[in-house]
């Protein structure tokens, strides 16, 4: 209440979103909608000061201020995309815990392929190896190691 | 001998060995500043201990040094005589503002009074114009120049070499 | 003295080491029997000198001997005595020589459990525990010393970080890591060691698998407890947040899983042993990578401790083991001969190699989403951040997808099946998939992957417990009584299967305890003056005041609250801000009230103690305990599963063995 007196009586000016991405594009929220998405805009966004904590999640103060300050964004109709291009615009790609580029994306879903093309290979190959002679075969149930001592040294491993 | 193992081996190796042995000796907690060639934020804010307003515009025609610190940051402690002695040898021609936030009037007062100012000092009440500026923490300094263009920032405690370095690259616009 | 004793002893473990790799390497080209016994031998020295080393800085701590170096850093005489014993670990040094400590343990137990076997594998497999202790003494030698003498000794110290004073579980969790980072050295000397010699025999599977069981075992409930520590003390009120050293201690775990199922598939069928070898390579590179990620100040984290020579040294390391690795295996990995083959895309073995995929998918992608914004600074030097929301987009599909193999995996034969078989066996799990999904969404669960992931954990359900006890009941049907037939059958004969099904049915359990604590849970702020009562989530929480309380190395600020349901008192919580001496911003403590239903969570973000006013976050989050415990039951599941078998009789009678090929449940 004293700092909005202050700020009525001697027109003080903070730098505000509109310099860096314009007038809000959305509708302001309130109550629980609004509660509800300042969590979610503040887990995309890091806390500077701390090891890869969210604003949404960090105690520290500095992430308190940035979190008052997307929960104010949001209630004047910041949409997400504004706000983060916002904080983008000071603090670098740095802050964004959503990474941008497509690539590191995109790795994984090629990890994928590529993992179900090795694994399809080496299936196809694997049936049609041929069947083993039968004194290479082990039977399945391997659990007793007194079995397994007596096979190897029947088939000449000294264990 | 199989070449695929030793391809995709290597690649890997390569990859990771270069990458870590690039990040060492760099602090990950360093974040640097996408406002350099950017204009600086335009901002209007109470001076501390009065009433006044200092509005950053009026510096306009003159390089700025911006310096973002509190009272209970030790190097802010070690960097502060370093900027009074440089604001008292280059003003009125560079124009130096101290920006507290996150920190007590009262305590701000007395470390003024204890340590001298010599240039104004102004409160960001809600940390605001800090995170406009991409404070990360304190002490963080920025050096615009005469066209209000930020030219180059510096993260840590200064000393006369870095403010001599960095104003040569405000003088240089 | 005692920092002059300390270095010599560290001194003599590296040359014991050295020594003793060489001749281990030595002994594996001529198979001498004779160097062997000496590296052995060496072996045994090496680890006796090492622990010692760690007990006499543990001895130097307790009499708070500030002339060591380590102990001028971290002890203190005003902090508890289980503080100053953690103290070991609580700081880069210490934690280094613990390391060592417990290489020592490992590589002593491992030299005496191979005594006179596996004697075609034993000496290189001693060679390259040697080679790693050899490192890591020469780490503790030079960069990361903790024995210096200080000159002029302080009378006291300033104590261990305050964060790890906060609570005891910091006194477990390092540990249960090193039993389990550490451990993984012992595999991997013994596939280095498959490697050379160029076989992977029928008989070195078993100390293959079960070294790597243990420290797997041990992994495990370390990934847990930080998860726990986190939840307890971080009060965010969450328990894992993708941390690049919380990613660190996931990665080798992720291969050491998918190494013990593919092992499993090399006992049965003789393939997939080259696989096999690769992850369990991969695990012990990922642990240097790990213990690099953690010390060399080149990842932003939580953990990270600051170095100077320590991380370039490490990562010399970790670039030596990979050309080594690599170089083993493209020249020897053919040579590992698969002795069988897959009868068909509808079996088991074609499952496990699924399985295998999607763990190696997801060592990819943590291990991608680490390093990424490494690699942009490198080749681009801009600064980026890859956080919460990759990673947990990537690995919800890919848990989900695990979870479904989880199922279907173990519900299908081995070897050739009939269309008919696999439909017999897919088909009759969907009930528990239903009942499941049914379930949740009757009991307030919404979100669309919580209900898929309901859905596969009752289908896995189903089919870990008829894999349990369907064999249990035939067996009575054939008539044995209830109590032959569990102990004999289950408990004592076929207790690898029978814990390996306890293993997957906790997992089934952790992961939907942890998709419906995530997605039922309720977040809410409030704002109190003293006395007043606030709603949340059905339980009436009452502020009852500020209390401070002074302690020697804090202050603590104190809010109490009662919380109550249906007029009933639940629980008093007294969440806290705790203002350390030596710290700027206080550190907040939550406090929980924990069910078997659900949490109750009070986390602390403002307190006055003047104006008497508190600001708290409240979490209330469902099925939270069950995610300790199933992984708890994972580990004792594993453990028991560890047993050795007791030995009933030579062959196994034919009626409970069917014929090599054919497809069977079992």
């Amino acid at each position: 209440m004293t700092i909005l007196a202050f700020v009525l009586l001697l027109q003080l000016q903070v730098p505000d979103a509109q310099q860096f991405v314009g007038p809000p594009k959305g509708q302001p929220l309130t109550g629980d909608a609004l509660f509800q998405r300042t969590n979610e805009v503040g887990a995309l966004l890091r806390c500077p000061v701390c090891q890869g904590m969210s604003v949404a999640d960090s105690p520290a103060e500095m992430a308190v201020n940035m979190k008052n300050q997307v929960r104010e964004l949001l209630a004047r109709g910041y949409t997400e995309e504004q706000i983060l291009e916002y904080f983008e615009k000071s603090y670098g790609q740095f802050v964004l815990l959503k990474p941008k580029s497509p690539v590191v994306w995109l790795l994984p879903v090629l990890a994928l392929v590529l993992g179900l093309i090795v694994v399809f290979v080496k299936l196809k190959k694997l049936q049609q190896a041929p069947d083993p002679p039968t004194a290479n075969r082990q039977p399945p149930t391997a659990d007793d190691p007194y079995l397994a001592r007596v096979r190897d040294l029947v088939s000449g491993e000294k264990s | 001998m199989n070449r695929t193992v030793l391809l995709v081996g290597v690649i890997i190796a390569a990859v990771l060995v270069g990458v870590l042995f690039m990040g060492l000796g760099k602090n990950p907690a360093e974040i640097r500043s996408p406002l350099i060639g950017k204009a600086a934020p335009t901002f209007a804010l109470r001076q501390v201990g009065t009433t006044n307003t200092i509005d950053i515009s009026q510096f306009r025609g003159k390089p700025l040094v911006v310096n973002f610190w509190a009272t209970w940051c030790g190097p802010c402690w070690e960097e502060h005589p370093v900027l009074v002695a440089n604001a008292r040898m280059l003003q009125p021609n560079v124009q130096f503002l101290g920006v507290v936030f996150q920190d007590q009037e009262d305590k701000i007062l007395s470390f003024l009074a204890q340590r001298g100012s010599g240039y104004p000092t102004v409160v960001d009440e809600a940390g605001k114009t800090a995170i406009a500026y991409g404070v990360g923490g304190v002490p963080e300094t920025y050096f615009i120049d005469a066209d209000g263009v930020i030219v180059a920032k510096y993260n840590g405690p200064m000393n006369g070499d870095i403010i001599r370095e960095h104003l040569q690259k405000v003088m240089r616009q | 003295m005692i920092a002059s004793l300390g270095r010599i002893l560290i001194l003599a473990s590296l040359l014991a080491a050295a020594a003793g790799a060489i001749l281990g390497f030595a002994a594996g080209r001529t198979r001498s029997a004779d160097g062997l016994k000496w590296a052995r031998r060496f072996a045994y020295l090496y680890s006796a000198l090492i622990v010692g080393a760690a007990l006499i800085m543990v001895y130097a701590l307790l009499i708070h001997d500030f002339s060591v170096s380590y102990v001028a850093q971290v002890g203190s005489r005003s902090v508890p005595t289980w503080v100053t014993v953690v103290s070991l670990w609580s700081s880069l040094e210490g934690s280094i020589l613990f390391w060592g400590m417990v290489m020592g343990l490992y590589i002593a137990a491992a030299t005496f459990l191979t005594r006179g076997r596996y004697a075609e594998y034993q000496p290189d497999a001693i060679g390259v525990w040697l080679a790693c202790a050899a490192f890591f003494s020469f780490l503790i030698a030079g960069p990361a010393n903790p024995f210096h003498t200080v000159p002029n000794p302080p009378l006291d110290g300033p104590g261990p970080n305050p964060l790890l004073q906060n609570h005891i579980l910091m006194a477990i969790h390092p540990p249960f890591l090193y039993l389990g980072y550490v451990g993984f050295v012992i595999p991997f000397g013994f596939a280095c060691a498959a490697l050379l010699k160029g076989r992977l025999g029928h008989n070195v599977l078993k100390p293959l698998r079960e070294s790597l069981m243990l420290p797997w075992i041990f992994q495990s409930v370390a990934i847990m407890l930080g998860g726990w520590w986190a939840y307890e003390v971080l009060g965010w009120g969450g328990y894992w947040a993708w941390d690049p050293v919380e990613n660190a201690s996931l990665l080798p775990w992720l291969t050491a899983t998918a190494a013990l199922h593919s092992i499993m598939v090399v006992e049965r069928r003789g393939i997939l042993k080259g696989w096999t070898i690769t992850l369990i390579q991969a695990t012990f590179l990922l642990v240097i990578l790990g213990t690099f990620m953690t010390r060399s100040g080149v990842f932003n984290s939580v953990h990270s401790f600051t170095q100077s020579a320590i991380g370039p040294t490490i990562l010399g390391f970790l670039a030596a083991a990979l050309l080594f690795t690599i170089a083993l295996l493209a020249f020897r990995i053919d040579k590992l001969e698969s002795e069988g083959r897959i009868e068909g895309a509808g079996s088991r073995e074609a499952m496990f190699l699924l399985n295998n995929l999607i763990f190696v998918l997801l060592t990819f992608t943590v291990l991608i989403g680490t390093v990424f914004p490494l690699v942009v600074e490198a080749v681009k030097g801009k600064q980026m951040s890859v956080g919460r929301p990759y990673f947990d987009s990537m690995t919800v599909p890919l848990g989900a997808l695990l979870l479904f193999l989880l199922g279907v995996g173990p519900a299908l034969p081995w070897g050739r099946a009939t269309k008919e078989q696999i439909k017999k066996a897919l088909i009759p799990p969907v009930a528990g998939a239903v009942v499941f999904a049914a379930l949740g969404y009757v009991l307030g669960v919404r979100a669309p992957w919580t209900l898929l992931t309901l859905a596969f954990g009752g289908y896995a359900a189903y089919v870990t417990l008829a894999q349990m006890f369907v064999p249990m009941f035939q067996r009575m049907k054939s008539g044995e009584s209830l109590g032959t037939a569990l102990i004999d059958g289950q408990l004592r004969r076929g207790r690898r299967r029978f814990a390996s099904y306890i293993v997957h049915a906790a997992a089934v359990l952790a992961i939907i305890a942890i998709a419906v604590s995530s997605s039922n849970r309720q977040q809410l702020e409030l704002h109190f003056t003293k006395g007043q009562t606030q709603q949340a989530g059905g339980y009436d929480v009452t502020f009852l005041g500020v209390e401070q309380r002074q302690e020697p190395h804090r202050l603590s600020t104190v809010g109490v609250f009662n919380v109550m349901q249906g007029g009933k008192q639940v629980a008093r919580l007294e969440p806290n801000m705790n203002q350390y001496q030596m710290m700027r911003e206080p550190i907040g403590t939550p406090d929980v009230h924990t069910t078997a239903l659900r949490d109750f969570y009070i986390s602390l973000s403002n307190v006055d103690a003047r104006a008497e006013t508190a600001s708290i976050t409240v979490f209330i989050a469902p099925m939270v305990v069950w995610i300790w415990l199933a992984v708890i039951a994972m580990a004792v599941g594993a453990l028991f599963g560890l047993i050795p078998a007791m030995r009933r009789g030579v062959i196994p009678s034919a009626a409970r063995d069917p014929l090599p090929g054919a497809a069977e449940t079992a």
